[in-house]
């Protein structure tokens, strides 16, 4: 009942109230859908804790999560926006040049995997976040690590970069 | 009369067969042939729906990263809105009816907004 959709007679919905004095400002994380694409698995990373925080109360208010986990929620977004932050101040070239490959490819992961390495590698650097899918099968590359990607419109060159991984980086060292 | 009798040694045996040359490579080695090429169009297609599936995991979890973020975002704006509109209808109507049989939350079907304001 609660997901649906709303009816209303006008198009844009405007209601600039602002919520009540008590409850602490948070700036939103104002990002658009690339960006927040690209810097997911960072966001994931650093902000793991807090994201299952929120999703436990929202499972543990049900129809009540709204109200109720709006302090895990404010934290949520400051955890993100903190990363969002952090990956500006540090990685801008290589995150743009990532996010911008994204918007542009119709947000396929694949074909933008040499910009993601970079990003990857500067990310890793400067925050010691790591890109990680879990539950991936043990005894084939990761396939964001592949220098071949099937699907991929172009074909990665060789003056594309090589995949970066940070255990991998680690153990070479 | 003589009568018309068949030439000396019988007639010519009658064609019935179509006499074509047997172009192309024998059955069998056209159904290895086959068999080859259909082999190797298999592999490249579980290559690439190996690689389908873990491109799929790889947005998916890209995406449970994003959604705790998304959902407070949304949640925040439908607590703000839901309040403002509680305490507009205090103002207006003295008191806050309550119109579902429930505490739950409920997106509101209907919505009163305050005439557009630019700021």
């Amino acid at each position: 009942m609660a997901s649906r959709r709303a009816q209303f007679n006008q198009q844009l919905l405007i209601d600039t109230t602002p919520l009540p004095a008590d409850i602490p400002a948070v700036k939103e994380i104002g990002a658009s859908s690339a960006p927040l694409l690209s810097a997911s698995f960072f966001i994931g990373a650093r902000c793991r804790d807090y994201n299952d925080d929120y999703m436990q109360c929202k499972t543990e208010n049900p129809g009540r999560g709204e109200f109720e986990c709006l302090k895990e929620g404010r934290r949520v977004t400051r955890c993100a926006s903190s990363v969002i932050q952090d990956i500006n101040t540090h990685c801008l070239a290589e995150f743009r040049k990532h996010w911008e490959c994204l918007d542009d490819r119709n947000h396929q992961l694949w074909q933008c995997r040499p910009a993601e390495w970079k990003l990857n590698k500067c990310v890793y650097d400067n925050l010691k976040l790591e890109k990680k899918i879990p539950d991936q099968p043990k005894n084939v590359t990761p396939v964001e690590l592949r220098p071949t990607q099937i699907f991929s419109d172009v074909r990665i060159g060789p003056g594309d970069g090589k995949p970066f991984a940070a255990a991998r980086s680690e153990a070479k060292q | 009369m003589a009568q018309d009798m068949p030439p000396r040694g019988g007639y010519e045996p009658v064609q019935y067969k179509r006499n074509l040359p047997a172009k192309g490579f024998r059955p069998g080695i056209m159904l290895l042939g086959m068999g080859a090429i259909m082999s190797y169009g298999w592999y490249r297609l579980v290559h690439g729906m190996r690689e389908a599936n873990e491109l799929g995991r790889e947005k998916m979890w890209a995406r449970i990263s994003l959604i705790p973020l998304l959902q407070a975002e949304e949640d925040r704006d439908q607590v703000r809105r839901y309040w403002a509109d509680q305490k507009r209808e205090k103002e207006l109507l003295g008191e806050n009816a309550k119109i579902y049989h429930t505490d739950r939350f409920v997106k509101p079907t209907f919505a009163v907004t305050p005439p557009p304001t630019t700021n």
